[in-house]
Parts: structure tokens; C-alpha cells; sequence
């Protein structure tokens, strides 16, 4: 990189550094699209799908290895956080290529290199420089070919993650959370966090063979789709597929995933925390799955915005104005079966409780009762859009934003379609999923206490 | 000495102008990144937190024109949100904005570092979020952050470092609007503010913010002086005492060298080999979690590293004359607990003692090589790094680290290895359940023996004989209830 110093003016010591790196985000004149890189798309006869983008970030690359497969396919009871057990075991070697060897190369390149498990998907990923591709593009397909651990070695990995699940353990966000999964669900698998339950994580080293069977069902080319991003030529990707990822076998396994049954009424449950801590209280909806055709998901996530973020009036009421809650957050993840709308409030009063449920409940009713102002609605519009603009900063936010997407339906095209919808939205649109979703019968509420809850 | 000689340097080179980092290109984003050089080492000795609260009150509340609701609702259509912290000697204000939105985004932003509104309805909600900061979430949420924290705070007792950026719970309380308004006008001047910006701004944009922020006082006030850390005789440990599933370790001691020392990149290295942050190829982490299934990881740093929980790459602007070798020991299960911390402290005295092999250092310095780029692939990163480097004086940080790294050997690592580094007279904290148990464990010298769920190979069965009557030397140990820390 040049460094060079100009002269000075005025008051000012000025230094201009790197002039030659220009990105093509969407600005004036841009593609209509929201989602601006032109990226190729390609299936091998084995069903691994390849999504090759070159971006205008010089000399890096950035690879994420997208596997269908999260806590949504632990299907068998006893078996929760399998799928994340699973990713760390990918770490552990092949035949040919042991685990140190691995390490080695990754450590040569300088890439960094991660993986992580949600509800419905595993990605691997990894950035380095562009010259090493060819060889991290080999080295990638030997494992998710030919992985091969020991039962002692499948041993020693369960407790990194039960460590894993210590280190997460002292917040109680995460035991507020697996609480409203286990009270909202009780058919789907949904009903269990990533992480999994605490008496599961204990029994994993008693998994091996389950491990296995893991491995043979879900590793294969049919739910797997290889995100190239960066300093690529799309041909010679290819060819690097082509000539290492080929010969993996297409499976047939499909997981019997449980719809979960309507809800027929509010829930509710507490969870008491050991320590001290300000209390939370959850207000979950159940809500559509994700989706690039139906306008539902993509209402609740405006409405999301226009009635529970930083700039609604409840947030401004309960934050701003009375500071009754220090924390105040709302989600509507996309997923690919019905999830949760959960809103989300850190109290700094236990005794404010009540009164927070009843504004979140008073908010919903009038997003149900009334249509919202249009003016309100183009502004989340804007802000949805520049949110994603803004997020598409370097090529491994580029490989990681196509990565979410395409675990979801397997293609970045969704992403445009999805903001095709957003952008035809009405306040009808959201005044109906409100009415639809936002009911007491799809409601589950759980709070948070400490032994003395906080108060000030 | 040598640092109190930098932190002279940069003084006597920045007098009452300060440079600007610009990064011009044909990106349709544009990257704010301010940085006043003053933060919490300037806290009055009285008052800390006191910076920090200041930072806050600037990003997360109203200006002279509008409240903090108009403020918020103006931002949201763009999508802008403006992140803010204050570390010792830095304090950061930075953004991002589509070019659309540049000339809307800019006079809000100016605004708010210019004519800040003081509204006491703010500073009250801000202040509750800081001292919830320290009671809630670093005492109650967060384990590993919580002994890292009190790591800072017992090597640096008595020193302008030796109180969290957030400060204490007892200062905060009394904290008022008056104290956060005297400490914008003395310490946010012109003077020392760095401004960078990088993007497809206008060219005449950077005249136009210099003039604006011309308003601010011209001359720096004078930056804290660093005395000498505490020097440390025998190793330490203190236990907080705390509810928690497992045992969480932070262990350390100051250190001599900074970004701006020919050592450095030598220790980054070594940091790098022993314990790169949240990778699997350092050897703290494959010796205790890979082989032995301690914990979570194990990680080893000579630059401060908040937040490390969150983030896999530091964030820049958190530049400091003294920084400390630190080792970063995730929860570990309550009956492994001692073997855990030993092991660490049997590695850290091989790697003092033995260095590291030839092969090691080539393959270390490859990785770091070519890792450098991945530290600045966003252009918020990239001024930051740029802000850094004025800080220490030096070039710009990718091709330095660069040159530096062809002129290292394996023999000048392991030289610095032993000129910086040691495996005695140092702090250990540790967060615990049963703090009278560990501490007795920790101190009696009977062997703890590490219990696995499989077979290991011969070689570590012997190792770990070693290590569980690793003598940990302590010669002080004192146990803290985790209401006591910060407060």
C-alpha cells in the first residue's frame, strides 16, 4: 500500500493514503437492484451450487462454505446442539489431510478462518489473500468429503463445547431465550436453541456413532452452496470446483421436520436468575416463515422497525422519555420454517414490569386497530435500503450477506426479491399482518428476575 | 522511561494542529472516523469515568437544536448510526453514510460534536446506562470480560490506567452535567483532534469540516503523563467471588514495548504463535482446548483487546503508550479449574525459556504477513489504523509491520521473547463460584490432576504429570466480592 505524504495547507497536515481502491456500491446511476454485484450461479451435476461474485476490493477473497443444516434437523430427542457440535468437529481432519497439517496451511495463508451454527444453517468461512484460493478451495473439499475423527479425539471436542456453552452461560439472555423456544414450540425443533440443552451438551461424548450418521446425512453436495466473493474470475473458480468438489456423492437423506400445531392461547413462564441482574421481560408472536413471494415476513420486519425501533414512539416513550428500560430490542429472523416476532425489553425496575408488557401489548393493538402513516413507512423503506448498502463494505460482509440468503433459498437473487417486496409494501400490508400475526393467542411471554432484582 | 520519551515526542510533533487522515475514492459510502487524543487517563483523579460519559453524552444525546428523539429520527431513514467509546488515551466518534445522505448526515453530525444540547433528561439516562454497564453487564453478564477488566485495574493501581474507561460505580452517581461540560471544553479541543475521512466525499469537504471544527479551542490540553506501572514481586492472584457455572482466568503484567517500539514486531509474532485471538493455530489453544478440551480457547495479547468475546479483529483507536502481556483463559470447568491455569502458566514458561523453532517462526511471520491485510479490509478500519499510526509516530501500519517482519529472525523473536516477556511476577484474576476452594487449590502445592473422557497419547499423560504440580509460586492472594469491583 502507498503512503505518500502531500505538502501542507494551511493549518492543516494533511496524508492521502490508498487513492486506488474503488468499490461499486449502488450510488447514483447504479442498477436498480438492491444487492449491485453481477455474480454467476451454478449447479454440478452432484447439486453443490456455486455463487461466484467479483467484487472491486483488491487482492482478497473471501469463501463461505453454506451447509442446509442447523438445530432445525436435530430431530431425535436427546440430540440438541448436534449441528453445532457438529461444525467444530469439521476441524478435526481427514485421512489425508490430519488436522496440524490443516492448521498449517490456513496459517500460511494469514486467512481467517471461522464457522458458525444458527437454526437452519452452518457456514464455514474463510479470508485470505487471492493467490491461495486453488488451494484453500482443495483443501475445503477434502474435509467436507473425507472427514475422519476418532472416537478420542470426538471426545475431547465435546468439551471445547461444553466449554462453549460455560462461557455463555453467565448471561442471561441466553437462559431467557432458550426458555421462550421451549414455551412457544413444542412440536418443532425450533422448540431448542442452536447451543442445545445443557443435559444433551453433557451427553455428546456418549454420541460417536450419531456423529456419524450426522456427518453421512447432512454433508453432502444437495445442501451445500460454495460462496466465492472478492478478486475472482467466475471461470476460474469453476474450473477449481470443478475439479476438487465433483466426485462428492449427492445423498438422499431428508429430515422429518414437525410442523408445530396453531397455538390456541397466550403463554406465559418465568425464568429466576441466581445472580444479580436487571430484569427482562420477552413478548414473542409466532410468525411466517421467510419468504421472496409472500409479502407477510417482509410487513413484520417494517413493522418491526416502525413500531419497536429506536425510532418509534414506544422506544422513544419507554427509553427516552420515562427510562423505564435501559435495553429494548425487536427481531424477526428470517427462518426457513414460522418462528418467533419477539420483543425484547431490559428493565432497570422490577416493579415497572406490568407497565412495559402493557405498552408493548397497547403498541401492538394500535398497529392492529389502525392503518400507519405512508410517510412513516417510505422512511423504514429508506432505511432498509441504506441499511443494506451500507452493510456490503468489504467482500467478506459481501460473501457473508449472500451466505444468510442463500441458506434460505439457496440463490442471492431472494435478496432483490425480498427487497422487491419491502418496497411494495402498503400500510394495509402491515395494519393486516399485525391483525393476522400479532395476537394473544400467538403469544408466549416470559420474564427474567434476579434474586433482588435491581432497583434504583 | 521509553514511553514517557514517546508520549513527549508526540506532544512536541502535534502542538495546536492536528493532521487529517483522508482516504478519498469513488465509493458511494462515506466513513467518518473522529479521534479526540484524550479519554479516560485524563479522568480527574476523583472523577472516573468522567470521559467516557462525556463520549457518551455527545453520540447518544440531543444537540442545542434538536432533542435526542429528533435527533434519532433524523438518523433512521439513513440508516446511520454513530458509534462512540473511549479507551485510555483515545475517545472516537465514527460513521458511515451513503453519499445521498452526506450533507444531511454532516450537520447533524457536527451538531452534535459542536452544540451539544446538555439537556439533563439526557445525561441522567446516560449515566444510568454506564453504571449499568459496569453492574450489570461486565459484573454480571460477562465473565471473561470482568477479569480482564480487573486484570487492567490491579496492574495499573495507582496510575492514570488503573481505573476501567467506564469508571466506578460511586464516581458515576455523583457525576454531573457541569463535570461532563468542563471536561468537553478542557479536553475536546482542536488541538488534539484527529479527523478522518475516507470515501467519495467532495474535494472540498475536508476544508469545509476543518473550518467548522475550527471552532472548537485550539490548543491540546496537555495529555496525562504516564508514570511507571507497579512493579510486581512474586505472582498475585485475586479471586472474585461470583455465582457462575465455571472459571474464568485473566493473567498478565505490564509491558515495556508499544506499536511504536523496534520490539514490536518481534512480540506480534510471538502473540501471534502463543496465542493468535480467537484462531485455532496458536499454541495456548491447541495445547488446552484442541488436545485436552479445557475450555472454549486460549489466547494471548500484547495490545489491549476489549470486548474480545464479540469481535474476531481488534478494533483500532485504542492506541496507548503502555500496554500489558496478557493471557486470556475462557471458563473452565470447576474440577479442571487449577490444571487449566497451570497449564497456561507451564506454557507461558516454556515459551520464556525455550522460544520458538524455526519452523514456527516461518510459518508465524508467513501468517501474519499476508493477515495484516485482512486487518484493514473496511475503510472505517483503514483510517483507523492511519489514526493509530499518528498516534505512535510510525508509517503506515500494513507496510511496516511488513518491513519488520522480513528483518526478523527466529534469534531476535526469542531475544525479545526474553527481554519482555516472563513467567513470574505476575497478576491473575480469576472469577469463581467457590473462591475459597480454588484459592486453596491454587495455593496448597498438592497436585491437581487433569481427568479426561478419553485416552491420550503417552507424551501428554507424561506433560500433564509436570503440570499438575506446576508450582505456581503465589505469594499473595486475596478474594473480592464481585460487588466490590468497579464500585
Amino acid at each position: 500500500m502507498a503512503v505518500s505524504k502531500e505538502g501542507t495547507s494551511n493549518m492543516t497536515r494533511t496524508l492521502i493514503l490508498l487513492l486506488a481502491t474503488v468499490a461499486s456500491l449502488p450510488g447514483a446511476g447504479a442498477p436498480k437492484k438492491v444487492f449491485p454485484y453481477a455474480y454467476k450461479q451454478e449447479d454440478l451435476a452432484n447439486g453443490l451450487r456455486l455463487v461466484t461474485i467479483p467484487t472491486d476490493y483488491p487482492n482478497l477473497v473471501s469463501l463461505f462454505i453454506v451447509v442446509q443444516t442447523g438445530s432445525r434437523n436435530e430431530v431425535e430427542p436427546g440430540k440438541s446442539g448436534f449441528a453445532h457440535l457438529f461444525e467444530h468437529l469439521m476441524f478435526r481432519g481427514t485421512k489425508q489431510t490430519p488436522p496440524e497439517k490443516y492448521q498449517s496451511v490456513i496459517r500460511i495463508a494469514g486467512a481467517a478462518q471461522n464457522a458458525y451454527t444458527t437454526d437452519d444453517y452452518t457456514a464455514y468461512h474463510t479470508t485470505f489473500s487471492k493467490e491461495d484460493l486453488p488451494q484453500i478451495l482443495s483443501l475445503e473439499a477434502d474435509r467436507f468429503q473425507h472427514l475422519d475423527y476418532s472416537q478420542d479425539v470426538f471426545k475431547t471436542e465435546t468439551l471445547a463445547v461444553l466449554g462453549e456453552y460455560n462461557k455463555n452461560s453467565a448471561n442471561p439472555t441466553s437462559k431467557l431465550l432458550e426458555t421462550t423456544r421451549a414455551r412457544a414450540f413444542q412440536e418443532h425443533t425450533y422448540r431448542h436453541t442452536t447451543m442445545g440443552f445443557l443435559k444433551d451438551i453433557q451427553d455428546f461424548p456418549n454420541e460417536y456413532d450419531y456423529s456419524r450418521q450426522f456427518f453421512d446425512r447432512y454433508y453432502k453436495p444437495e445442501y451445500t452452496t460454495i460462496v466465492v466473493a472478492g478478486d475472482v474470475d467466475p471461470k476460474q473458480v469453476r474450473a477449481m470446483v470443478d475439479k476438487d468438489w465433483s466426485g462428492w456423492k449427492r445423498g438422499s437423506y431428508k429430515a422429518p421436520i414437525s410442523a408445530e400445531p396453531p397455538q390456541e392461547g397466550p403463554r406465559t413462564g418465568e425464568v429466576k436468575w441466581p445472580t444479580q441482574t436487571l430484569p427482562w421481560v420477552i413478548v414473542a408472536y409466532r410468525a411466517p416463515a421467510f419468504s421472496d413471494t409472500q409479502n407477510d415476513s417482509a410487513a413484520l420486519d417494517a413493522l418491526a422497525y416502525l413500531a419497536f425501533s429506536q425510532s418509534s414512539d414506544l422506544y422513544q416513550k419507554l427509553v427516552i422519555q420515562e427510562q423505564k428500560v435501559d435495553a429494548f430490542g425487536v427481531q424477526n429472523g428470517d427462518h426457513v420454517d414460522p418462528y418467533l416476532f419477539g420483543i425484547s425489553a431490559r428493565l432497570r425496575n422490577v416493579a415497572d414490569m406490568d407497565a412495559v408488557n402493557q405498552a408493548v401489548l397497547a403498541t401492538v393493538k394500535q398497529f392492529s386497530d389502525t392503518t400507519v402513516d405512508a410517510d412513516k413507512l417510505e422512511r423504514v423503506k429508506e432505511n432498509l435500503r441504506y441499511r443494506f448498502a451500507l452493510g456490503l463494505n468489504n467482500s467478506e460482509a459481501i460473501a457473508g450477506t449472500v451466505a444468510r440468503f442463500v441458506a434460505l433459498k439457496r440463490t442471492p437473487e431472494t435478496i432483490n426479491r425480498v427487497y422487491d417486496l419491502y418496497a411494495s409494501l402498503t400500510p394495509a400490508d402491515i395494519q393486516r399482518v399485525a391483525k393476522q400475526y400479532l395476537t394473544e393467542r400467538n403469544r408466549t411471554t416470559i420474564t427474567l428476575t434476579g434474586p433482588a432484582a435491581v432497583s434504583k | 522511561m521509553k514511553t514517557l520519551i514517546a508520549l513527549l515526542c508526540l506532544c512536541a510533533s502535534a502542538p495546536a494542529v492536528s493532521p487529517t487522515v483522508l482516504l478519498p475514492g469513488k465509493s458511494p459510502l462515506v466513513t467518518f472516523r473522529f479521534v479526540f487524543l484524550t479519554g479516560s487517563a485524563s479522568d480527574p483523579a476523583d472523577k472516573p469515568g468522567l470521559a467516557n460519559l462525556t463520549c457518551e453524552m455527545l453520540s447518544l444525546s440531543g444537540t442545542k437544536q434538536m432533542t435526542y428523539k429528533q435527533v434519532v429520527d433524523a438518523l433512521f431513514p439513513m440508516a446511520v448510526s454513530i458509534e462512540s467509546y473511549t479507551d485510555k488515551q483515545m475517545m472516537t466518534f465514527t460513521a458511515e453514510t451513503h453519499v445521498d445522505n452526506l450533507e444531511k448526515f454532516y450537520t447533524l453530525f457536527n451538531a452534535m460534536l459542536l452544540e451539544p444540547g446538555w439537556r439533563e433528561e439526557d445525561v441522567r439516562r446516560v449515566k444510568d446506562d454506564q453504571i449499568n454497564a459496569l453492574k450489570i453487564t461486565l459484573r454480571g453478564n460477562n465473565d471473561e470480560e470482568l477479569a480482564k477488566e480487573e486484570l487492567y485495574n490491579l496492574l495499573y493501581a495507582g496510575h492514570p490506567f488503573g481505573h476501567a474507561n467506564l469508571g466506578t460505580v460511586s464516581s458515576l452517581e455523583k457525576l454531573t452535567l457541569d463535570d461532563v461540560k468542563a471536561f468537553y471544553k478542557a479536553q475536546l479541543t482542536k488541538g488534539n483532534l484527529i479527523i478522518g475521512l475516507a470515501g467519495g466525499y467532495p474535494a472540498d469537504f475536508p476544508a469545509r469540516i476543518e473550518k467548522d471544527f475550527s471552532a472548537l479551542p485550539k490548543a491540546a490540553p496537555s495529555a496525562a503523563v504516564l508514570p511507571t506501572p507497579p512493579s510486581i514481586e512474586g505472582n498475585s492472584l485475586t479471586i472474585i467471588r461470583k455465582d457462575t457455572r465455571s472459571v474464568a482466568y485473566s493473567l498478565g503484567f505490564s509491558l515495556d514495548v508499544n506499536r511504536g517500539d523496534p520490539d514490536f514486531a518481534a512480540l506480534l509474532l510471538m502473540q501471534s504463535y502463543f496465542g493468535q485471538h480467537r484462531e485455532s493455530g496458536g499454541r495456548l489453544y491447541q495445547r488446552m482446548r484442541e488436545l485436552r478440551g479445557l475450555n472454549y480457547g486460549d489466547y494471548a495479547y500484547i495490545e489491549y483487546f476489549p470486548n474480545g468475546m464479540f469481535s474476531f479483529e481488534p478494533s483500532p483507536n485504542l492506541a496507548r503508550h503502555q500496554q500489558i502481556f496478557q493471557i486470556w483463559i475462557r471458563p473452565v470447568e470447576v474440577p479442571t479449574a487449577a490444571f487449566g491455569l497451570k497449564l497456561a502458566m507451564f506454557e507461558l514458561d516454556k515459551l520464556v525459556k525455550e522460544g520458538i523453532s524455526e519452523e514456527e517462526f516461518q510459518h508465524t511471520r508467513s501468517f501474519i504477513g499476508k493477515q495484516v491485510n485482512l486487518l484493514t479490509k473496511t475503510k472505517s478500519a483503514e483510517l483507523g489504523y492511519a489514526i493509530d499510526s499518528e498516534f505512535y509516530g510510525m508509517g503506515n501500519y500494513n507496510a511496516n509491520i511488513k518491513k519488520a517482519l522480513m528483518s526478523l529472525t527466529r534469534d531476535r523473536v526469542n531475544a525479545a521473547i526474553r527481554r519482555h516477556l516472563r513467567s513470574d511476577n505476575l497478576r491473575i484474576v480469576a472469577v469463581a463460584k467457590d473462591a475459597d476452594g480454588l484459592k486453596e487449590k491454587l495455593l496448597s502445592g498438592t497436585a491437581t490432576p487433569m481427568t479426561y473422557n478419553s485416552p491420550k497419547v503417552a507424551a501428554v499423560m507424561t506433560e500433564d504429570k509436570a503440570v499438575e504440580s506446576w508450582n505456581l509460586r503465589i505469594k499473595e492472594a486475596a478474594i473480592v466480592p464481585v460487588d466490590q469491583v468497579f464500585q
